[in-house]
């Protein structure tokens, strides 16, 4: 706008400021998405059809990783205190769900010891997570 | 954005029209949103319980119990491929079958069950790999729906 010219009023709403934001947004979840899983790094056994388990929040996650040690959600512990680990990490849910994660790797006794575990803790039934083969990208 | 906003004479337009760009920017946000919420994938199994259970009523001759040994299925590492090795063979109901003949056997014995009958019992060697054992799972629960996997446990 020079001056002398009359004046020009813009009518249109100025959404760059919004386009920015969105796009930060944007980058910061694509981000953070991988890094806001819970428990260690594990590599998961890649099959052909495994069936929906759900969202990963209001589960216990058990995980296993390749050295055969046992975390619960983000706390690595020892066979001696998973019992009381597991306890705690119940709390006073009621119902809860129990998944582990097991590292390809694993003989399948180090998984079945977790398991037994569990069942000795009084959870019938637990979700054996792993990766439909081909789907790349996920950090676990 | 803005490259130039001195439209004076022409009534030619000269600025980008994004509004197309925030659409996509915006779906694609709303789908990472939604995506986030970190959905899992895997296999349901259970541990039969010497306490009393459903399961546990059913006749022990009539269970249907699938036998991985290391000497039929030599999977000790993690398969380096999809699926699982030629050679690989297992014990369903006492027979000796190839692996890859696995999801039309459990299908042929249990498919004409009741949903509540659909239960296959799983005695995996301890030396076996995870995978190969889960890739073994997958095959079998791959032509019945609702089948339930129960580990036998020594």
């Amino acid at each position: 706008m020079r001056l002398g010219e009359p004046i020009k009023m813009q009518a249109a709403i100025n959404i760059t400021p919004l386009v920015d934001v969105v796009l930060v947004l944007l980058i910061i979840f694509m981000v953070m998405a991988p890094q806001m899983r819970k428990g260690p790094d594990v590599n998961l056994p890649n099959t052909a059809k495994p069936t929906d388990q759900g969202d990963e929040r209001g589960r216990i996650l058990v995980s296993i990783d390749d050295a055969g040690q046992l975390w619960i959600n983000d706390q690595r512990v020892t066979r001696e205190h998973f019992d009381e680990a597991l306890r705690a990490a119940v709390g006073t849910e009621q119902n809860p769900k129990v998944v582990v994660r097991g590292d390809a790797k694993l003989k399948f006794g180090e998984v079945r010891e977790a398991m037994l575990a569990l069942d000795q803790a009084g959870f019938r039934g637990v979700g054996l997570i792993a990766k439909k083969a081909g789907a790349e990208g996920r950090r676990d | 954005m803005q490259v130039n906003r001195d439209n004076s004479d022409s009534g030619l337009q000269s600025e980008i029209n994004i509004t197309p760009l925030v659409d996509v920017v915006l779906v694609l946000l709303i789908i990472f949103m939604v995506v986030v919420p970190l959905l899992m994938q895997g296999y349901d199994v259970d541990i039969p319980r010497t306490s009393s259970q459903p399961v546990q009523a059913q006749a022990a001759e009539s269970r249907l119990i699938l036998s991985i040994a290391p000497s039929t299925c030599r999977i000790f590492q993690p398969p380096a491929s999809e699926g699982l090795p030629a050679d690989c063979h297992v014990i369903l109901a006492k027979q000796n079958i190839p692996a890859a003949e696995l999801p039309a056997r459990v299908a042929e014995i249990l498919g004409g069950q009741p949903p509540e009958r659909r239960v296959l019992f799983l005695d995996a060697d301890d030396r076996l790999n995870y995978e190969g054992v889960l890739r073994i799972i997958d095959l079998a629960k791959s032509n019945v729906e609702d089948l339930k996997i129960e580990f036998i446990t020594h």
